[in-house]
């Protein structure tokens, strides 16, 4: 084969050919300008970048820059998609290389992975088709006589295995990709090859189990704190006292007590290193008791948070955004009753378990190696050779199994890896930093707080007849490196009306799809403000707010979902009803039903009989929430029990039903869900994080409690694959925002009275019920 | 610091090991950088999470904040020592292909999300089937909750599985192990 082969708009070419081995491999042809700006290293065309390599032994490898966090999707779900478009056997699917930015090609970031799984979907079809023209060439056989099965391509009498046809060959295809490596979305597959019908899927659909499980519960798994370097150094860092501090002066290191320790200064990045992690840790406890900081208070406290977001936040820098689905004027709709409130979400923090860890190795040479744990390496990468103000074809991030952390780094940096690099840089050694508890807490990013105000309009019959809300949410994609603005070294823009990437665009859009389509008159309006306190804090920290999960949804859906049940009981009906009279879709009038049969739910209106906001013992109710979300569709149900008199909430059992479309493997799903919703039952009962005026001072677990599993309710999942659907279903995250709602509202049939709030504290719950 | 204190001896996992670093060291930094023992993680360095958690003797404690030390005379085992620790207990030849039971159970129930607390988790579930081979699910709740220093977290939300994976490592310990 001398001249490229066209493959409906990719190029297939053959280098050499080889003595053994053999491959057919995939690169990615860039358009000019991004090839042109930045990242060789991972972007040469050859093998080792290759987004799915079909190798001579029948095995094939995929590279993605998407990571695993828990979640497996990309050690189980991508193997199936891609093994399904190419038709062979999931076994063959031996390799997933993650992440790794001089070894993956895609780049973007480890969110939406079901929709950015239609860029390896692409290439595999893309090489069956090329397999297929190949196996045309070599057998003689017309190409529409020929198909492929389990990795063997057979038609007209005569057959061949993908192995075979590969063997000793050099074969490269070359598919059109747009985008920029290192910017936060990466490279996007442009073309459209033909894709396999889903009614002909064999591998999707049946449950697959993580190849990682075993690796990680043996212990033979290297996590990304296990990563050791020759001659490599332990620091701690000692971060400001408040978010808006600068140091003043540098406590003394006792040299006596702590002979192998040193101290090191860049800006207001003060840190202590050691050979002995022990005696860093101690060290920088020591160091930190005397180091002076100036003093700042430029933050509301989180008791006046709200009352902050009401009449101080300026919400008038960003332009608001109206909802979707607006239509008519709610606000001019005669009402026989309405429903008016407002509802309040304190900020949550991703509070992995694990603290951050990074282990960075700069060489004289002006090159560093990070060894991390990033939702997107390659945006990392970017903004690490930007600190650098240096090349990016200078910077590798490796990555590895790390704690979850749900959203934290999608834009690249979580915390720790700046400050390995700028440490590594400044002693010509590798420098693992390790943050403590306090730092995982204190300086990392958090889910943004929220405020709505939400109107629902009765007519005579207790329909809604106008629907109005103004949800207020600080903005969430600050990806800039903390260490970096400490150190006063370059960092990408801070969420703002413009910011020179979209991504980290500053304006919040309705997030929350509007599901009510029976509604006449719907007016929703998100707004944004700057993040609390940045533009007072004279480092420009304050509280910085990242994604986490369902970023802006969940801040949109707890109050609509919780003033929907507050709607329904004031038009005397049952919740689960009310919402069935106002959906139109037909797949969430199915869920819908299938949730009062699965949850047992009892159809009446709120309040529950023997509802009551005060006395001993104990009240029960049940509510419900609805979410569309990445076209699944969600309803959840929860029960629970309330003490009236102390306010404690005992969450007894979930139920969730989705459609998520088409299931890829129904026993990660299952888990996911489950997993999903607890920690949304965590966010619900417990979490807020609590600050003064200048710091965070939610520090370890005992201040910033989460669900225990004394506190776990039983739950009950229920979905089934809707091939009709045509899409991939997303997994957890709409369950991780469901349970706050649904265990609210029923908070709100157990005791009569709503709580507008999370936490359900007893505190906030006893205050509420007065 | 290292080497004025002489050496602490310290049996892991079934290896007499001798440890150089100061006597007040924490055994998670001395199981993880000085004897390369990796199946412990940090996560709070304060007793209240349960990532660190090793078995002394048959009983679960923090290695985050107990000295090197306190474990003098008693037996560590963490993670990484639990096959060998079945296969003793019964009596087994070495099969490096074999898992301990509640191993096996957490890669049957497939339990984990992301994992890191998981070490933690499987170390204080071998405690309580070895003491309660029949658990019951408030059992299994209590042990995690309320037994140790303080409750076991997942902040994944991984609890349901784990109380999957409890049942299922009773069983699997009940017929003898893992096949």
């Amino acid at each position: 084969m001398s001249a490229p082969i066209d493959i409906h708009g990719a190029r297939l070419s053959r280098r050499a050919f080889i003595g053994t081995g053999g491959a057919l491999a995939v690169a990615v042809s860039l358009p000019v300008k991004a090839s042109a700006t930045t990242a060789p290293a991972s972007l040469d065309a050859a093998v080792p970048a290759s987004w799915i390599e079909l190798k001579a032994d029948g095995t094939v490898t995929i590279r993605t820059g998407k990571c695993d966090f828990g979640q497996s999707s990309v050690n189980t779900a991508y193997r199936q998609i891609v093994a399904e478009e190419l038709c062979v056997p999931l076994s063959a699917m031996t390799t997933v290389i993650t992440g790794d930015t001089d070894r993956t090609p895609d780049g973007g970031g480890t969110f939406w992975l079901l929709g950015y799984v239609q860029n390896l979907r692409k290439v595999a079809a893309y090489m069956r088709e090329a397999a297929l023209e190949l196996a045309a060439d070599k057998l003689r056989v017309d190409r529409k006589a020929l198909s492929v099965k389990d990795g063997v391509i057979s038609g007209g009498g005569k057959a061949i295995s993908y192995a075979d046809l590969v063997k000793g060959q050099d074969l490269k295809l070359t598919i059109a990709v747009e985008g920029e490596l290192t910017s936060p979305m990466g490279l996007t597959v442009k073309g459209e090859p033909p894709l396999k019908p889903v009614s002909e899927y064999t591998i999707i659909g049946k449950p697959s189990a993580n190849p990682m499980t075993r690796p990680k519960v043996s212990g033979e798994a290297v996590w990304v704190g296990d990563v050791k370097l020759p001659g490599m150094l332990h620091a701690r860092t000692i971060h400001p006292a408040t978010l808006g501090s600068k140091l003043v002066k540098a406590g003394k290191l006792d040299g006596a007590q702590y002979p192998g320790a040193r101290l090191v200064t860049i800006g207001n990045l003060l840190a202590v290193v050691s050979p002995d992690e022990w005696e860093a840790v101690q060290a920088a406890q020591a160091v930190a008791a005397e180091t002076q900081w100036s003093d700042w208070q430029g933050l509301p406290g989180h008791e006046g948070l709200a009352d902050h977001l009401r009449s101080k936040a300026d919400w008038t820098k960003f332009p608001s955004r109206d909802g979707a689905a607006n239509k008519g004027e709610p606000e001019k709709v005669p009402a026989v009753r309405e429903h008016k409130a407002s509802y309040f979400l304190p900020y949550h923090k991703h509070a992995p378990i694990g603290p951050m860890v990074t282990l960075a190795d700069y060489r004289p040479d002006g090159s560093v190696t990070l060894h991390t744990l990033s939702q997107n390496p390659q945006h990392l990468r970017h903004m690490i050779a930007k600190m650098l103000s240096g090349g990016e074809d200078k910077v590798v991030v490796r990555t590895y199994p790390g704690s979850g952390h749900y959203g934290r780094s999608n834009g690249g940096s979580a915390g720790s890896e700046d400050e390995a690099v700028l440490l590594s840089r400044e002693l010509g050694r590798p420098v693992r930093v390790q943050w403590m508890r306090a730092d995982e807490m204190q300086w990392t990013t958090q889910s943004s707080c929220a405020l709505a105000d939400i109107a629902i309009k009765l007519d005579k019959d207790g329909r809604i007849a106008g629907y109005g809300a103004e949800h207020r949410v600080p903005p969430m994609q600050d990806d800039r490196l903390v260490g970096a603005i400490l150190a006063g070294l370059p960092v990408i823009d801070s969420p703002a009306p413009v910011t020179k990437d979209p991504f980290q665009n500053g304006v919040n859009e309705m997030q929350d799809t509007w599901v009510y389509g029976n509604v006449p008159a719907v007016r929703e309006k998100a707004m944004s403000t700057w993040q609390i306190g940045e533009k007072e804090s004279p480092i420009a920290v304050g509280l910085r707010d990242h994604s986490m999960r369902t970023p802006i949804q969940f801040q949109q859906n707890f109050p609509r979902e919780l003033a929907m049940s507050e709607a329904a009981m004031l038009a005397g009906k049952d919740a689960l009803q009310f919402r069935l009279d106002h959906v139109t879709d037909p797949r969430f009038k199915a869920i819908i039903a299938k949730l009062r049969t699965e949850a047992g739910w009892d159809s009446r209106p709120s309040p529950a009989p023997g509802a009551r906001a005060s006395g001993k013992g104990v009240v029960k109710g049940r509510g419900m929430s609805i979410m569309l979300r990445d076209n699944g569709y969600w309803a959840c149900a929860a029960h629970v029990a309330v003490m009236p008199e102390t306010g404690e909430v005992k969450v007894e059992r979930m139920t969730m039903v989705a459609d998520v479309g088409i299931v890829i493997n129904p026993l990660q799903l299952r888990r996911q869900i489950q997993a999903g919703c607890l920690m949304g039952v965590s966010q619900a009962l417990h979490e807020e994080v609590s600050f003064d005026k200048g710091a965070i001072t939610a520090a370890d677990w005992a201040s910033y409690p989460i669900l225990t599993m004394a506190e776990a309710p039983d739950i009950k999942v229920v979905f089934e694959t809707n091939l009709a659907a045509g899409n991939y279903g997303q997994g957890s995250e709409s369950a991780n925002a469901l349970a706050g709602p649904a265990i609210a509202a029923a908070v709100l049939d157990a005791t009569g009275k709503p709580v507008r709030r999370l936490p359900l504290r007893p505190e906030y719950v006893k205050a509420a019920l007065a | 610091m290292v080497g004025e204190f002489g050496v602490t001896k310290i049996v892991v996992n079934g290896q007499q090991r001798e440890v150089k670093a100061s006597p007040d060291t924490p055994l998670l930094y001395v199981l993880r950088n000085e004897l390369g023992v990796m199946g412990v993680k940090f996560g709070c360095g304060l007793a209240q999470c349960g990532a660190c958690s090793v078995l002394l003797g048959d009983e679960e404690v923090r290695a985050c904040v107990t000295p090197v030390a306190a474990v003098e005379g008693k037996p560590v085992t963490t993670v990484d020592g639990l096959p060998a620790r079945w296969a003793e207990k019964k009596g087994l030849a070495p099969d490096p292909q074999r898992l301990h039971p509640v191993q096996q159970a957490w890669v049957d129930e497939q339990v984990p999300q992301c994992g890191i607390c998981q070490f933690g988790m499987m170390i204080k579930v071998t405690e309580l089937l070895e003491a309660n081979p029949k658990p019951t699910d408030a059992d299994i709740r209590e042990a995690l909750t309320n037994s140790g220093p303080s409750p076991h977290l997942c902040r994944c939300g991984s609890y349901a599985a784990i109380l999957e994976g409890a049942h299922r490592a009773a069983k699997l310990m009940a017929e003898g192990g893992a096949a």
